[in-house]
């Protein structure tokens, strides 16, 4: 992983600047979070201190610092897909899954979180589920979209 | 230089004149107005505005409160503080408001409470009563985030300074702000402590009581305190100090800017060694080597009555070992008594000093302003004279080059650099700015540097410089004092008859301690029973910089005052001296200020003792005559490498004394070159066996991408018996 980073960095002229793809790559490394030793292994490798990294990742929301479940379901509620019900599809998650948002399910298998927008404005209730958009979802999507992962896992 | 252009800007209706481009607080200053600042401290780098204290009115400017801290001074700008503009006021009221939210009303058992610029600037410049009404936000406190420096979330108002600091003039890079906007907080890595040796300057850059020292803590109010203006004599840098006293103990040492040396910024080890004062072991009464009962203390009048017969005894054949850490006046007293009274001229310094870097001389801020610097010798800078690290990173920032060489010798890569056909030579003989610092142990350093910069052609060059960092804090000031105090010479005496060791420092020298070894006879000055119990005959007590008056030659060859912050347990050295040389005919006074007197004809000029000053002035530079480098030392052959020693900055009597400074001790550890380390199939952190003939020292192994190869580097406590080549393998 060390030199994956050192390669991406390659392509900056300052290797500091490679940070935010450096952190990515530790993420998925590690099961979508980052555990503290990920921020070793990516000072190591981009000659930053931890202290430093972890600055940076705690700093974007994309960035997990908690273990995560095996699926992320994120879900945008500003305005414009809390003007379609968001709300609705957010409690539809909450009680197919039996969490809030920021929990994981007791098996592991998926975390939920609110977002802020996403970029879908057009076509809300925008749910994004491992990294792959969903549009326009409504509450009565949401049962379909928990067995999918459910049958994935 | 060109004359900066002047512009005239008007700030609350007074018009002032300063040079273009100087920072708005800065302009309304010269004007006698005071914007009032939190985050700005442009000792940090460029303003960042995070504070909102210093918003004003600026006319031509977008119709809302401007960042003072972030504009400067442009000709012909109209700008209202909130003296005389009402958008001003209101919102400096609202910051202060803002910034209080969650401020908690701590300030009667806060540390800074009386020295707080939060305190003082919200009773000037904020709302007088509070609307604050609903609880405010909570955190554990406080969180010790190193054990010399505690952090107090709740008190901190996000101002950035002190991460500035790690990340700009530290760059360690170890305290940071996680999280965002409100949820922001200081933190270092997980538990790990902020380990660095500046970090506690971030407890004087705090505008409010979030980073304290942890030494600090309850002890004193600052309408209880004194402060005593006084120079560090830890290292040969000498920062400009201030002490504070509370009842006649020192309870914490702040920086005093000195711009030339130090910039307004100390070491971890000058700022919290000060425990070492009363340190369990402290002697306060002389000891004396009685007949199978060891070392019994003595009244002062049997200890002198002791040291007059020992030193009788020896007739003459007397060595005088030295620390480096006397005053000059402690140095000349003693000269004068062995010498003038006794005969006895011979000496024993850490290290020889050469006086030809005196031909280069700069002051050290000038290292921030150079363009190639080039570091010649074994030690890391910042072991050695931790602030002159500083200069360099301000230097690196500036747009210098700093290149590190020769390590493992030093005086080989001085002859190379001078010679015809060097590449870096060549572009020091080519830059306006060259300096050159000589950081590595073998004393005759001076003179190699001094050498080679004579032929380098710096000598034509005014900002061009040569530094010589000594090991010892006032090893050029005793040096001087000791040949002033004499032109006569003698020969080595054999067999020695008498040791004198002065000083702690000189007492746990290993090449002291063989000479006690072969000395019928030995007379020890320390401040701590570890020292010299078991090997002298009588011991003195010794006393601290902190505890002393005089003078101090630091680094650059500045002369700079000690003043006595607090009074030593035991009379000072001065005062036996005085005694002891009176009983031999030898006229030397117990204070300072006379001896410096005597002192000052012969080499300082005759400068008088009350004009040293508070903030001393450089002397300038001094010719220097044909200069030759002493031939460099032969350098240990055989396979494997070349074991390099160094002192490390976080050692000493004084140091080990302090437990708050336990954690800041070297690891255990041998530093590699990046190209030996791949050799030897070694990682970083592995455990390594480190031998040489018949010893064996199992270390942790860090690659040092700043090493060259063939050198292995071990701090001084670590390598212990450790012989000069030495063989490295994975255990």
């Amino acid at each position: 992983m060390i030199d994956e980073i050192r390669r991406v960095a390659e392509q900056y002229p300052v290797a500091r600047s490679a940070i935010l793809p450096a952190l990515r790559i530790a993420q998925e490394r590690h099961g979508g979070w980052l555990p503290p030793e990920a921020f070793e292994e990516v000072g190591e490798a981009l000659d930053l201190t931890p202290a430093y990294c972890k600055a940076v990742a705690s700093f974007y929301d994309m960035f997990h610092l908690e273990p995560v479940g095996r699926h992320l379901v994120e879900l945008c509620t500003n305005v414009s897909c809390a003007l379609v019900g968001a709300q609705q599809v957010l409690e539809a998650f909450e009680e197919e899954l039996g969490v809030r948002p920021g929990e994981t399910t007791e098996d592991g298998a998926v975390t939920l979180r609110t977002i802020e927008c996403a970029g879908g404005c057009g076509w809300g209730t925008v749910v994004v589920v491992d990294h792959r958009y969903r549009e326009p979802v409504r509450a009565e999507d949401v049962p379909g979209i928990v067995q999918e992962l459910r049958d994935a896992d | 230089m060109s004359v900066p252009e002047l512009v005239t800007v008007s700030v609350d209706g007074r018009e002032v004149q300063v040079p273009k481009g100087t920072g708005l607080v800065e302009t309304a200053l010269a004007a006698g107005i005071e914007i009032p600042v939190f985050c700005y401290e442009p000792r940090l780098g460029p303003a960042i505005g995070a504070c909102r204290m210093c918003l004003v009115e600026v006319e031509g400017m977008p119709p809302k409160p401007q960042a003072a801290c972030t504009l400067t001074a442009q000709d012909g700008m109209v700008v209202k503080t909130a003296l005389t503009s009402q958008l001003a006021r209101n919102a400096q009221n609202a910051t202060l408001e803002f910034i209080l939210v969650n401020h908690p009303l701590d300030c009667p058992v806060c540390d800074k409470g009386g020295e707080c610029p939060l305190q003082d600037l919200t009773f000037r410049f904020g709302p007088g009563r509070t609307r604050m009404t609903f609880p405010k936000r909570t955190f554990d406190k406080p969180i010790p985030i190193s054990p010399t420096i505690s952090l107090d979330r709740e008190r901190c108002i996000l101002c950035y300074r002190c991460t500035r600091f790690s990340e700009s003039v530290a760059e360690d890079g170890e305290l940071v702000a996680v999280n965002r906007g409100a949820q922001s907080m200081i933190a270092t890595f997980e538990d790990e402590p902020y380990r660095g040796r500046f970090s506690g300057n971030v407890t004087e850059l705090c505008p409010v009581g979030a980073l304290l020292p942890t030494t600090y803590r309850f002890e004193a109010r600052p309408w209880e305190i004194q402060t005593v203006p006084t120079v560090c004599g830890l290292c040969p840098v000498g920062c400009n100090v201030n002490v504070t006293t509370r009842e006649g103990k020192v309870k914490r040492v702040l920086s005093r800017n000195h711009p030339d040396v130090d910039g307004g910024w100390i070491c971890d080890k000058g700022r919290f060694a000060f425990g070492h004062l009363g340190a369990r072991d402290r002697i306060v009464d002389p000891l004396r080597r009685q007949r199978r009962r060891g070392l019994q203390p003595a009244g002062w009048d049997e200890a002198v009555d002791e040291a007059e017969r020992l030193l009788r005894a020896a007739q003459g054949r007397i060595v005088t070992a030295l620390s480096g850490s006397e005053t000059v006046e402690q140095a000349y007293g003693l000269a004068k008594l062995m010498r003038t009274g006794l005969g006895a001229h011979t000496a024993v310094l850490p290290e020889e000093i050469s006086d030809a870097v005196d031909g280069f001389r700069l002051p050290l801020s000038a290292i921030a302003g150079a363009e190639l610097i080039v570091v010649v010798g074994d030690d890391p800078v910042e072991e050695r004279a931790p602030i002159v690290d500083l200069w360099l990173r301000a230097a690196r920032r500036n747009g210098a080059e700093v290149v590190t060489t020769g390590v493992g010798g030093g005086a080989k890569a001085c002859r190379q650099l001078a010679g015809e056909d060097d590449e870096l030579g060549r572009r020091l003989r080519e830059s306006d700015r060259p300096v050159l610092i000589w950081s590595g142990s073998g004393g005759a350093g001076g003179a190699h540097v001094a050498a080679c910069a004579e032929r380098l052609g710096f000598g034509s060059k005014p900002d061009s410089g040569v530094f010589y960092l000594p090991l010892t804090p006032n090893g050029r000031g005793v040096v001087e004092a000791w040949s002033a105090a004499s032109d006569d010479e003698g020969p080595d005496p054999d067999p020695i008859g008498l040791l004198f060791v002065s000083g702690d420092e000189a007492a746990s020298d290993p090449s002291v301690r063989s000479l006690a070894e072969r000395a019928d006879a030995v007379i020890a000055t320390t401040m701590f029973q570890g020292s010299a119990v078991g090997w002298a005959d009588l011991v003195l007590p010794g006393t601290s910089y902190l505890e002393r008056d005089g003078t101090f030659v630091n680094l650059e060859g500045r002369l700079q005052r000690l003043r006595r912050a607090v009074v030593p347990p035991t009379p000072d050295e001065l005062a036996w001296i005085s005694q002891l040389a009176g009983r031999f005919g030898v006229e030397v006074s117990p204070y300072p200020s006379v001896v410096f007197g005597e002192l000052s004809e012969r080499i300082f000029g005759g400068l008088p003792y009350g004009e040293v000053g508070e903030r001393a002035a450089l002397r300038g530079r001094e010719p220097t005559g044909e200069l030759r480098a002493p031939a460099p030392a032969a350098t240990p052959k055989g396979r494997g490498l070349r074991l390099v020693r160094y002192r490390p900055l976080f050692s000493g009597a004084a140091v080990e004394r302090v437990p708050e400074l336990a954690f800041q001790r070297p690891a255990a550890e041998v530093q590699l070159s990046p190209q030996d380390a791949r050799r030897l199939r070694i990682k970083a952190g592995d455990e390594v066996d480190v031998r040489s003939n018949g010893t064996s020292r199992r270390l942790r192994a860090r690659i040092d991408k700043g090493l060259v190869a063939g050198v292995a580097r071990i701090a001084d406590e670590h390598a212990e018996e450790l012989q000069a080549t030495v063989e490295v393998a994975r255990a």
